[in-house]
């Protein structure tokens, strides 16, 4: 009896030192995302660009903890756009999935609240979805992100527009009523108060609701130089459609924070879209120097290869929440959540998306590259300098070719 | 000038709501059946208009007819293989199995349209004309138009013809439904057929306004319920006419409170509808 | 009710209490989870249920719970049982305040109202900066999920022994006959409003509580997630599949449905609302009377009983 207790004891500890033993040789990394429900359409660039850079890192050989060489391995649950599932998976992730460390969902919706679980559990995450500034603002230690701050989204837009001929001196400035898009509301604002231009019109609409006759016959009326407008996606769509069918012309300009930089809303738009301007925090450039993929534009050549269309910042910005968890657990020598946060919290590395470098609070700073789609192309048009002529100003809608 | 062209918008727009919201207007009325897969049924137009639009080249007022038969028949099989099995039981029952094959509709239509937003985007999708000083989006105006005629021919069905006496008769008793001779297990399902066709043009136009995904539906399920409440269920121009007050209202709202009070105000009035004149609102046809 | 359920279900609850001792943190998030939406689905069945007011605005209540708590916490940082209260009085409040004008509506006009309260309160409560606008607001973060786990536990057997008495109670009698003949209720001598606005009120309570909880324990809300319309479609769909106008029905319908649902999610993942989806509409189907009925009916067993089913309701 004895014996064959020992026997059993013995068998028990051989399953956990082998099954210990295959543990150790991958490092688990988890994320819900939205991969069907209303914000699908984003959310497959995080699961693509993620799985995309598992593979080339597993490729090269792995990770390197000390001597040892670890595999990268990927599980990805689908939150179907709900926040509260997202919340659960997470949590299942942490605490029955057993992975090592978190990368994010998209929207800052679902990073503030995904981002308590990581918190809460102590494990690390690094984001690239979310950028508005509430997610960093809670004292939180175990979060970062890779999109730039959302006050600051219309710096260089309005640093741009002062330097161009004539200078618009009447805005309306129209947003959505969510996280993201009053974040970013607030931040143009003061921005414009600094710059010395007249907000003529400052109107918050229903996130999601996609009606927009109203906003602009008041624009139009008030008739103002430029439109600086921020939201989703698809509200920007209806949004350029109903000033085209309204005819609704500001005299030099407008711009969207999203929308404009996805080859989707340009397909979806056609023609309309020309003259639109747009900003970005990535473009797939050779001089963003790489170490898995060379550098940006290869990655983006390899990316839309795969999966059959092009990659934007999203796609970029989840990307570098992968290098940075390499950079972090390589500097940290250790798989140890904490001597990972910290070693995240002092990264300095160059990226195929941007210079990774976290702020005290958690979130990276980058400037925003302003587009503008020509004759059906995106082009970037300035970051400090003009890059680009700039079409400027934009032509009324009755008097394009 | 500004109130005026506001005024302008809400009418177009609430022309297009009353649209969407007639073939559930119907469907209600008649089969007693709420249904919440009836903006899933929208979308499905839409994406008919837009496939034979970008695919085949069909211009979208050609293809909507196309797109209305369309729905007519998925309308019609959905009704006469399911539907028709729980029609008898609790309204609550029917609205649950709506409720159940709304997420099955928009799961199958993320398979097969992707995520993608799509725009149906002809040439002439922005023009508009100018009438004293006010801008009136041309495919708008023909979207209000369209639903005026629909709205018509649905009167002189209902009213007019020996199928529409049989449908109303069955509104109200199945047994007398009988002696016009008409199987009810058919006319169940035209009706419903009848109620997704009207869907599947709304669609249509909503693509051709605004955009589409698999999404869209449950919004304007919501939006189509309050105004087939607001608009009664019992006469088709009421419906309309339910829109076009719902579309006023919420330009209106947007102008004086803001945007984001729209959704305030358009569910504050059902509401108000109902406590005050509940018996207007669901008289059945 | 005859003592051997009652008996079995006290065993239950004993054993539930244990079971932070046991679960793994996943399966902790699944049962409080279940716990709360239990919970709704039984406060639904006080009115929906029992009085045959079939209320899609319960919403309404969850949401302002859920509020209560997060502006106690996140503006005025009051402890969380203030929350709760705050959560009460405003669902209460809310409650007595609607229920007069819209308790006069029947059938079909009272839940369409519901409904139409649920959207514009979630769209007020987005235009209040003391709510955090449409923003959101963000509780303190704690790590106390036996707590939680605990009290929505403990709320869910206050709940069912509400609805216990109310089954057995003159007070629960009297809903009955109003969920049969309203104006033969009211002849038989039973102040009907006040029947009824009673029964709103516990309903909105038990609710709002639910919300508090949910609230403190996912630390971020928003209107969005407060005031939720799938959620008024899951309590109805949960306390009807189980069997409304039961005490236990609701109970094992949402365990039953939260169970298929969460496996669903968490292992086939994409596919998972597809599935749901599917197995509401087969539900409907084959049981149109709920669970309950299924195994309590003196009805016809197997698969007779699902063809007995669609003989009585099809056309």
């Amino acid at each position: 009896m004895r014996h064959s207790m020992t026997a059993l004891g013995a068998l028990a500890l051989l399953a956990a030192s082998t099954s210990l033993a295959s543990a150790e040789d991958t490092i688990k990394l988890g994320a819900s995302v939205q991969l069907t429900g209303p914000s699908a359409n984003t959310g497959r660039y995080y699961r693509d660009a993620y799985q995309m850079m598992v593979d080339k890192i597993n490729a090269a050989g792995g990770v390197k903890v000390g001597d040892k060489s670890y595999k990268l391995q990927l599980d990805i649950l689908d939150n179907q756009s709900d926040v509260n599932l997202s919340v659960r998976q997470y949590v299942q992730l942490v605490s029955s999935d057993k992975v090592n460390f978190l990368l994010g969902p998209f929207a800052s919706n679902f990073a503030l609240n995904d981002s308590s679980v990581a918190e809460k559990y102590q494990v690390p995450m690094v984001q690239g979805g979310g950028a508005s500034t509430e997610i960093y603002t809670r004292g939180y230690k175990y979060i970062f992100g890779t999109l730039p701050p959302a006050d600051d989204y219309y710096a260089s837009t309005i640093d741009m527009l002062q330097k161009l001929d004539p200078a618009p001196k009447t805005v309306a400035l129209v947003a959505a009523d969510d996280s993201f898009d009053v974040s970013v509301a607030k931040g143009t604002r003061k921005l414009l108060k600094e710059a010395g231009m007249t907000v003529a019109i400052d109107q918050a609409f229903r996130d999601g609701a996609g009606e927009f006759a109203s906003i602009l016959s008041q624009i139009k009326s008030a008739g103002v130089d430029a439109i600086l407008w921020s939201g989703h996606e698809t509200d920007a769509l209806n949004f350029i459609r109903q000033m085209k069918s309204l005819n609704v012309d500001p005299k030099t300009f407008y711009s969207f924070t999203v929308g404009v930089p996805t080859a989707d809303f340009r397909s979806a738009l056609g023609g309309d879209a020309n003259y639109a301007f747009g900003m970005t925090s990535w473009l797939p450039d050779e001089s963003l120097k790489d170490k898995w993929y060379g550098d940006a534009s290869q990655f983006a050549k390899a990316y839309s290869d795969k999966y059959g269309y092009q990659p934007d910042y999203h796609a970029a910005s989840g990307a570098a929440d992968l290098e940075t968890f390499v950079y972090a657990i390589e500097k940290a020598g250790s798989l140890d959540p904490k001597a990972v946060r910290d070693a995240i919290a002092k990264s300095d590395f160059d990226s195929l998306y941007a210079h990774i470098k976290y702020g005290e609070n958690g979130q990276i700073v980058l400037p925003q590259i302003v587009v503008q789609i020509q004759d059906g192309k995106l082009v970037p048009v300035y970051t400090d300098k003009i890059l680009n002529k700039p079409q400027y100003p934009i032509p009324a809608w009755g008097k394009r070719g | 000038m500004l109130l005026a062209q506001i005024l302008t918008n809400g009418v177009l727009l609430g022309g297009l709501y009353g649209l969407m919201a007639l073939g559930m207007a119907l469907v209600w009325g008649v089969l007693n059946i709420v249904n919440l897969a009836h903006g899933a049924m929208i979308m499905l137009g839409g994406y008919a208009v837009y496939y034979l639009f970008a695919g085949l080249g069909v211009d979208p007022f050609l293809a909507l007819p196309i797109a209305t038969l369309g729905m007519f028949v998925f309308g019609y099989l959905l009704q006469r293989f399911v539907l028709n099995l729980v029609v008898r039981s609790a309204m609550l029952n029917t609205l649950l199995i709506t409720f159940g094959l709304n997420v099955v509709i928009t799961y199958l239509a993320q398979l097969a349209f992707s995520a993608d937003f799509r725009t149906i985007n002809p040439g002439y999708a922005g023009s508009n004309i100018a009438v004293f000083g006010i801008t009136v989006p041309l495919v708008n105006f023909a979207a209000f138009a369209i639903a005026i005629v629909l709205a018509g021919a649905i009167w002189l069905l209902l009213n007019k013809m020996p199928l529409g006496r049989a449908i109303r008769a069955t509104s109200q008793n199945l047994i007398a439904a009988r002696l016009y001779g008409v199987n009810p297990r058919q006319l169940y399902a035209v009706t419903f057929g009848i109620g997704a066709a009207l869907a599947g043009a709304a669609g249509g136009l909503y693509g051709t306004i605004a955009h589409l995904t698999p999404y869209i539906g449950a919004s304007l399920t919501a939006k189509s319920f309050v105004i087939a409440i607001i608009g009664g269920l019992s006469n088709p121009f009421g419906v309309i006419l339910g829109g076009i007050f719902v579309g006023v209202a919420e330009s209106l709202t947007a102008l004086y409170f803001g945007p984001t009070y729209s959704d305030v105000i358009s569910f504050g009035l059902l509401v108000v509808v109902l406590i005050v004149r509940p018996a207007r609102a669901l008289r059945t046809a | 009710m005859r003592p051997l359920p009652l008996a079995i279900a006290a065993v239950v609850v004993v054993l539930l209490v244990f079971v932070p001792w046991l679960a793994s943190d996943v399966m902790m998030q699944f049962a409080i989870d279940a716990l709360l939406l239990a919970v709704l689905a039984q406060a639904w069945n006080i009115l929906g249920g029992f009085t045959g007011y079939v209320s899609f605005g319960n919403s309404v209540f969850y949401g302002l719970g859920t509020y209560g708590a997060a502006i106690a916490m996140a503006q005025f940082h009051l402890p969380f049982w203030v929350g709760i209260l705050l959560g009460i009085v405003l669902a209460v409040l809310c409650a007595l305040l609607i229920g007069i004008p819209i308790l006069r509506l029947r059938g079909p006009y009272f839940a369409i109202a519901t409904l139409g309260l649920a959207a514009a309160m979630g769209a007020i409560v987005s235009n209040l900066p003391i709510a955090g606008s449409n923003i959101g607001l963000v509780l303190p973060l704690i790590r106390a999920d036996t707590m939680f786990y605990e009290l929505s536990l403990g709320l869910l057997v206050l709940c069912t022994l509400t609805v216990l008495w109310v089954s057995k109670s003159r007070f629960g009698m009297g809903l009955v006959a109003i969920r049969e003949d309203e104006d033969a209720a009211g002849t038989m001598g039973i102040n009907t409003t006040v029947f009824k606005i009673v029964a709103l009120v516990l309903s909105a309570l038990f609710t709002a509580v639910a919300g508090s909880i949910h609230a403190y324990w996912i630390s971020f809300i928003d209107p969005a997630s407060a005031f939720d319309p799938t959620l008024n479609v899951r309590m109805v769909i949960m306390a009807v599949f189980g069997g409304p106008g039961t005490v236990f029905g609701p109970l094992v319908g949402s365990f039953i449905l939260s169970a298929i649902y969460e496996y669903l999610a968490s292992s086939i993942s994409t596919a998972a609302a597809l599935l749901f989806g599917i197995v509401i509409v087969l539900a409907v189907i084959f049981m149109p009377r709920g669970l309950a009925n299924m195994i309590g009916g003196v009805r016809a067993r197997g698969p007779r009983y699902f063809l007995q089913n669609i003989r009585e309701n099809r056309l």
